[in-house]
């Protein structure tokens, strides 16, 4: 891959300033704000189902504007401090996918099912506030989706590529476009100063013991992306079994009991969300 | 006529609830000013020359300041760099009057401290509504804080006044933040700045969930430093207070760095070398209601306000006093 094809996909993503997200999600969000009953709670709980709005809400709530950039990692918090105005500003504001939907759907369930494994494995872990880590779970492929927004003459060649060489979307993005989805995630979430924890968490998902500050959220993201994906909840993009290192349960101290505990509870958890389908 | 105000200092500004200034040598406009508003409303005093105004000036401040462009002692431009160059004058808006649409092609804006511009010919109606404007302007921009942006001290006082005066119903809740100094000290004043700003948001959101009533009382103002002011009908003040807490509680911890986080607070040395730690940040909000109209004057509230603060203060955590006096 030459050097300034490269730097020109790089740019061509960056310069991303719409994501349009799916109708089901946008239409509910749309519906609660509307209505002058509903709380800020309820409105995060829908906007943490949808990677698009809840980047978006994250992006604006720590845009210098509101004076305390790169703090704010939580959707329940952001909506506080945006206010519901704001928030309707911002989906007002959101279009949603007319292409691409069939793939959008199953990498939302992916996005989501992963957000949810993300928890699940924090609490089994023993880490603190093990909500936080479903953001960057939610998030992780997010790269997929802008990429597909910004480049949609090279999205088909991905999917092509995959068929073709029957190889992972990852393998794909590298050979076609030069670059994988978790660049793209770190460039994102630099660019729209999330906090630190979230960036690594989204960055490093597939290389978790590069992630300087936080390896344990990249760990975290890592476990549950390979988790969904066996479970064969949603669509990330190919059918790969994809590659779980054995260095991330070490830094998480998970042994297999504990894996099987958060095996037990992700179960559970993907009849619960079935039942949020918003079709 | 100019010349005889000129020479008049019997000038008494509390006769008049706005006072004009107009330095020019050009008699229409005078007149044309003094016709604009009623005498009760707006008065104007004026002068012919700039140095005849200047001592008037600073040490009568007007509302309003109009200076014309071409002066016989000296350039309009001058006169209104003169008194903008001192940082207490700065918040008097100067108005600039021109000869006409041509002196604007020379005119550079952004190097002069002017805040409105008039040109010849005058049309009132226009002319009277720039001027308004013009002074509204300045009391919303002066008053806010720099940082959060938020109404100051003038204008929390005339809120509450207004609301005493009208007999209304509030609650004025008086917000600080426990532990601030020790968190700037540990962080720095622009990490200090973040939290300050997220309580401000943290506010504006809360008292806006609330529905308004008539007479309109949400009001969000920042007295200055960790300190900040909240209004709301006296019904819905306690509700907005246990939110304000709650949420308060919630997010600050993301303010800190992740070992201050798991430990709770902050641990600093004293003069004396004696290790101390300071819990988390947190709010204490001393509500004082003005049932049946108890309140005579904003100056009161502040009053009790302090009283129930140290009450608050007292609390550990988010808390939040209510003042049970009646009368």
């Amino acid at each position: 891959m030459a050097d300034d094809l490269r730097l020109a996909h790089r740019n061509r993503i960056l310069a991303v300033k719409d994501l349009p997200t799916l109708p089901k999600v946008l239409e509910e969000v749309t519906r609660l704000v509307a209505d002058p009953n509903s709380s800020t709670d309820q409105v995060a709980k829908l906007i943490a189902y949808d990677q698009v709005l809840s980047a978006k809400v994250l992006k604006m709530v720590n845009s210098p504007i509101y004076g305390f950039p790169g703090r704010i990692g939580s959707i329940q918090h952001a909506l506080v401090l945006l206010g519901l105005n704001v928030i309707k500003g911002v989906i007002i504001s959101t279009s949603v996918f007319d292409f691409m939907i069939s793939t959008m759907n199953g990498l939302w369930e992916h996005s989501l099912g992963c957000a949810l494994a993300c928890t699940e494995i924090a609490k089994v872990a023993g880490l603190e506030e093990p909500e936080e880590y479903s953001v960057p779970g939610l998030l992780h492929d997010l790269g997929k989706v802008v990429t597909a927004v910004q480049l949609p003459d090279i999205r088909q060649e991905l999917d092509a590529t995959v068929k073709e060489r029957d190889c992972t979307y990852r393998e794909a993005e590298a050979l076609v476009i030069g670059f994988t989805h978790e660049a793209v995630n770190g460039w994102l979430a630099q660019h729209w100063r999330l906090p630190l924890k979230i960036r690594e968490g989204m960055a490093w998902h597939h290389a978790p013991t590069r992630a300087e500050h936080y390896p344990a959220a990249a760990c975290v993201v890592h476990l549950a992306d390979f988790l969904v994906k066996a479970y064969e909840y949603g669509f990330s993009g190919d059918d790969q079994v994809p590659y779980l290192d054995p260095n991330a349960l070490k830094i998480l101290k998970l042994d297999g009991d504990a894996l099987d505990t958060v095996m037990d509870a992700l179960a559970e958890k993907f009849l619960e969300v079935a039942d949020i389908s918003f079709s | 006529m100019a010349d005889m105000l000129d020479t008049s200092p019997a000038f008494d500004p509390s006769c008049c609830r706005q006072r004009g200034m107009v330095i020019t040598a050009d008699p229409a406009l005078t007149a044309m000013l003094d016709a604009l508003w009623p005498a009760q409303d707006v008065c104007w005093q004026a002068f012919e020359r700039a140095s005849r105004a200047m001592e008037e000036l600073y040490a009568e401040p007007p509302d309003l300041l109009l200076v014309d462009e071409c002066l016989p002692d000296m350039s309009g431009l001058e006169l209104a760099m003169a008194v903008k160059s001192e940082n207490v004058y700065r918040q008097m808006p100067v108005v600039l009057v021109l000869r006409g649409p041509e002196a604007l092609d020379s005119l550079d804006w952004s190097a002069m401290e002017v805040d409105e511009f008039l040109l010849r010919p005058f049309s009132p109606v226009e002319i009277r509504s720039r001027l308004a404007l013009a002074l509204a302007r300045a009391t919303r921009t002066l008053d806010a804080n720099p940082l959060s942006k938020l109404p100051g001290n003038t204008s929390i006082i005339q809120r509450v006044q207004h609301l005493v005066e009208a007999g209304a119903e509030f609650g004025l809740a008086y917000v600080d933040l426990d532990n601030f100094k020790s968190f700037n000290d540990k962080y720095g004043f622009s990490r200090g700045d973040e939290a300050l700003m997220m309580t401000a948001r943290l506010l504006v959101n809360v008292v806006r969930e609330h529905p308004q009533q008539a007479p309109a009382m949400h009001f969000v103002g920042h007295v200055g430093g960790d300190d900040f002011v909240f209004i709301l009908p006296a019904t819905q003040v306690e509700a907005a207070c246990r939110a304000v807490c709650a949420r308060f509680d919630a997010i600050v911890p993301s303010f800190y760095d992740e070992d201050d986080r798991r430990r709770g607070g902050i641990r600093s040395t004293d003069r004396q070398g004696n290790a101390q730690d300071f819990p988390l940040m947190s709010l204490s909000i001393a509500v004082v209601l003005n049932h049946n109209a108890k309140l005579t004057h904003a100056g009161e509230a502040a009053s009790m306000a302090a009283a129930l603060k140290k009450k608050a203060k007292a609390i550990s955590g988010s808390s939040y006093v209510m003042d049970q006096r009646q009368r």
